[in-house]
């Protein structure tokens, strides 16, 4: 493929050449993406909290909140994250059944995937997940409810402030509430390959 | 007389069709601009410095391109390129052999529509299958998307509802929540079945190689979670030179393209899966693609390859709203559509030269485009092209204007044709074989002609 | 756009160009416009040799027509004086189109600086004169259809400013205000069946809005939103903004 490389590259130059002068790079103040509509907050996780609800996500702040949701959706079946079980096994009730290993052979077979979030945007209501943080991509995808834990220090005001610090990972998702189409004549309907139920949990 | 392909196309838009693509980009088009307005305090500047960005991206290519490659590799990637839609299909077809793959699922990606991808894979024994809800309802139909962002906007639910029971995907039921829940279930075995996952991508940073995908349904993260092989087509425009200029990028393009602060997944991928995962893509190849860019980015009209595929300039079109997309004829739909598909036709530009022709140039597109791209300028350079290269498909219709300019620049024979203009209101104009009045005469009145009567006066004022 | 590079209004001297509708169709137009500027305290010329702003080739494509048009504009519209066009439509193709039309010609300097002196004349009034309220009365209830080639002017604030401030006036709103009324040129009629849609939509918009009158600073627009009306037997009164003006001093 060099030769496609070398023409590409070479029209690009002669394309380029008779130009006189070339556009520069604006420098530009990360104050003009702000929402107006958004105080600082010194709360970050009320912020997130708040933003999360506005795209149907769920925000809990207590296991405890999280297993009631569970319960009441009758999701029972699930995964989650090894590192974190231990922290929550015990205030799961004997009817979930909970694995910690996930089997891409049936998939839906899970009704929940727990796993660790890397970070939040709190004026969006997002969360960040990357793939060194996440003990199974297809656990924090396939399963109708994904609980993404996070802790409160790992809030970013918003989206620039997240922008910066980037880890180095080879895939970092931003999750914004759940998975949603409105292919349909415009419906919105929500799940339609990821989650229809986001779930931030903050420990 | 020769008639315009896409006014003739109008004509025969079924009423219910016309009346969900009106209704549905006039409503995303109200969300925008309530949600760009309401939230910043200078929406506009934004815009207008997105086109700076992505217009340095442009004029710089030549440096930035060679950067990002080196990026892409040092992260893990393999990078290829693809002077030609041909090249691109056989890029990805090499892919898979190599890896003796024959599944593949696609994420949406409209360069991917542009080279006829799956056509070809299929051709060559490959199943190449649409996993965004609307493309693969397309997919299955064997139709074409006919808006870049929601691509069924031509189709409602009942036509969708008998697709799926013709595919085999259950009894007839056309609520919108059962069609998404039975695509949900076909299309995730799909994903654990495929030897590859085919994106395109949103943005590239340049500063640090990271590929941008932006999706609502998920597809994208299916794709990059089940099959061990990541494919990205990318066209050579779609940079960004630092990671930062994404934050303006991003913001601008959820609220564009869908009136949401951010698209439901905004994904970074820079390499294949870390060790430690134990789902994802052990490789990943990056295809950049030419396909006429180059071409575009040559001529006077390069500003059009900044846009970001946000559909906004289709949802406010007065134009797209009365045809809908398939009255392009083409990939791109719409303004921008009508500016980049007859540039990307290269030698067959006479073939896509009327698309410019369908414009009241109202400058609507202008207005919302989050990479401000003077499209009523660009639609405007392409009528002259057309004229110059003698393109009768954009001439029909037009009166010619040569006759006219030299009327216009002799004062006498102008104030004579003035006068002259008013034997109109005697004749029985109605009756006449004009085609340009004929047409102007079947839906609106003529005014009365009264050329004369306001230099007369102002004649009269002179001696008073 | 060139219109953003000009130098503030000194004299009182302007040179008219009423544009080739008030030339052929709207005289009355034309007569408003030079009694809005008098009234105004500008002395107005008019350019006898005057034609067109060269819009219908530059728009259907013939650029060299339309540059043919353009020069015959540049010599016709000499010295420094401000030109007022009673058209945003006609004004946009004299400070912006003739620029694009004339990138790489070698008179393109003289084109640019006709279209650096070149206003819309209700642009004129508020901007270029400082005039932000209007005397006299009159008693309507007006639509100002926004033509499209006003968009990223200050014609349209500028004659909201007016009409706003005239006794008696209620200007109305009506929806999708940024939407095209289909008109386009030569677009009308290489187009008629996407145009006339267009048209029925705009005028329905404007017709659920109840106006006595449906007003705009461009008689394109209104020939054809008219026309369309008229053809479908529900004539809807149209008036230029200028005419509105003219005829509010008729009432102290």
């Amino acid at each position: 493929m060099s030769s496609d490389r070398d023409t590409i590259l070479a029209r690009v130059h002669g394309a380029l050449a008779p130009l006189a002068e070339r556009a520069p790079l604006p420098e530009w103040d990360l104050e003009l993406v702000h929402m107006r509509t958004i105080q600082p907050a010194t709360d970050l996780w009320a912020l997130f909290a708040e933003r999360l609800k506005l795209v149907n996500g769920t925000p809990l702040s207590a296991v405890a909140d999280l297993v009631a949701l569970l319960e009441q959706g009758r999701w029972r079946r699930g995964y989650c994250d090894p590192a974190l079980w231990p922290q929550f096994k015990d205030a799961f009730p004997a009817i979930f059944t909970v694995e910690t290993a996930f089997d891409r052979t049936r998939v839906d077979d899970y009704d929940f995937g727990i796993t660790a979030a890397t970070g939040a945007i709190a004026e969006t209501g997002t969360l960040v997940l990357t793939d060194q943080g996440t003990s199974s991509r297809l656990a924090a995808l396939a399963p109708w409810v994904h609980v993404a834990v996070l802790r409160r220090e790992q809030i970013h005001a918003d989206i620039s402030a997240a922008l910066a610090v980037m880890p180095a990972d080879p895939n970092i998702v931003w999750v914004t509430g759940p998975s949603k189409t409105a292919d349909v004549e415009g419906i919105l309907i929500e799940g339609v390959h990821g989650p229809g139920v986001q779930v931030a949990l903050l420990v | 007389m020769a008639k315009q392909l896409i006014d003739q196309f109008a004509a025969t838009l079924p009423a219910d069709k016309r009346a969900s693509v009106y209704q549905s980009t006039k409503s995303t088009h109200e969300k925008r601009t309530k949600m760009l307005f309401d939230q910043f305090a200078e929406p506009n500047r934004l815009r207008a410095l997105a086109g700076e960005i992505k217009q340095h991206v442009l004029e710089h290519l030549d440096t930035l391109l060679p950067a990002v490659e080196a990026k892409l590799q040092a992260n893990g990637a393999r990078v290829h390129w693809a002077a030609t839609a041909e090249a691109a299909c056989t890029a990805v077809l090499r892919i898979m052999q190599a890896r003796g793959a024959t599944k593949m699922v696609k994420a949406k990606t409209m360069v991917s529509e542009e080279i006829a991808l799956a056509p070809f894979l299929e051709k060559h024994g490959i199943e190449a299958l649409e996993t965004d809800l609307g493309e693969f309802i397309v997919q299955i139909d064997h139709d074409h998307p006919s808006h870049i962002v929601r691509p069924i906007i031509h189709k409602n639910r009942r036509e969708i509802a008998t697709s799926f029971e013709r595919h085999g995907l259950g009894a007839y039921n056309d609520d919108p929540q059962t069609i998404t829940r039975r695509a949900r279930q076909f299309l995730r075995q799909k994903y654990l079945q495929a030897d590859v996952g085919l994106t395109g991508a949103n943005f590239v940073s340049a500063e640090s190689g990271r590929i941008v995908l932006v999706t609502n349904e998920g597809n994208s993260r299916f794709s990059l979670a089940a099959p061990p092989c990541h494919i990205v087509l990318v066209g050579i425009e779609k940079l960004v030179p630092r990671d930062r200029d994404l934050g303006l990028l991003l913001n601008l393009l959820a609220r564009s393209a869908t009136a949401q602060q951010l698209t439901v997944y905004t994904e970074f991928i820079s390499g294949p899966k870390s060790a430690a995962q134990p789902d994802g893509p052990e490789e990943m190849h990056v295809i950049f693609v030419d396909n006429g860019r180059t071409e575009v980015l040559a001529s006077e009209c390069r500003e059009i390859l900044r846009c970001i595929r946000c559909g906004a300039c289709m949802n406010v079109c007065p134009v797209y709203r009365q045809v809908s997309g398939h009255a392009y004829r083409s990939v791109y739909p719409g303004p921008v559509g009508a500016v980049l598909s007859p540039l990307l036709a290269g030698k067959k530009f006479p073939e896509l030269a009327d698309l410019p022709k369908a414009s009241s140039l109202c400058g609507a597109c202008h207005e919302v485009c989050p990479v401000n791209i003077p499209i009523p300028d660009l639609l405007l350079r392409l009528r002259d092209k057309a004229k110059r290269e003698g393109a009768r498909r954009a001439a029909a219709g037009t009166p010619p204007m040569g006759a006219w300019a030299l009327l216009a620049s002799q004062p006498a024979a102008w104030k004579a044709a003035l006068f002259g203009s008013k034997i109109i209101n005697y004749l029985p104009t109605k009756l006449l074989p004009v085609p340009p009045l004929r047409a102007w005469e079947d839906t609106r009145a003529l005014p009365e002609m009264r050329g004369g009567e306001f230099r007369k006066w102002m004649k009269g004022r002179k001696k008073s | 756009m060139l219109n953003a590079e000009r130098k503030p209004v000194t004299g009182k001297r302007v040179q008219l160009m009423a544009t080739c509708l008030c030339d052929a169709i709207y005289d009355d137009v034309g007569r408003a416009t030079v009694e809005v500027l008098e009234h105004a305290g500008c002395t107005v010329d008019f350019p006898e040799g005057q034609t067109c702003c060269g819009q219908p080739a530059f728009n259907g494509g013939d650029w060299a027509a339309a540059r043919k048009v353009v020069r015959h504009a540049v010599r016709t519209f000499t010295g420094e004086d401000p030109v007022i066009l009673p058209s945003g439509s006609c004004a946009a193709m004299l400070f912006h189109g003739a620029s694009l039309a004339f990138e790489h010609e070698p008179d393109r300097v003289e084109v640019e600086a006709l279209g650096r002196r070149t206003w819309e004349l209700i642009d004129f009034l508020v901007n270029g004169l400082g005039i932000t309220t209007w005397p006299g009365r009159f008693d309507a209830k007006i639509a100002l259809h926004r033509s499209c080639h006003t968009r990223g002017t200050e014609s349209i604030p500028a004659a909201l400013t007016l009409l706003r401030s005239i006794p008696g006036v209620e200007v109305v709103e009506f929806g999708e205000v940024e939407q095209c009324c289909g008109f386009g040129g030569t677009f009308s009629v290489s187009f008629p069946n996407i145009s006339t849609a267009m048209g029925t939509l705009k005028l329905a918009h404007l017709r659920a809005a109840q106006p006595d009158l449906l007003a705009s600073v461009d008689m394109s627009c209104l020939m054809h939103l008219g026309g369309l009306a008229a053809h479908e037997g529900k004539p809807v009164k149209i008036m230029h903004v200028a005419q509105i003006l003219r005829d509010a001093l008729k009432h102290p």
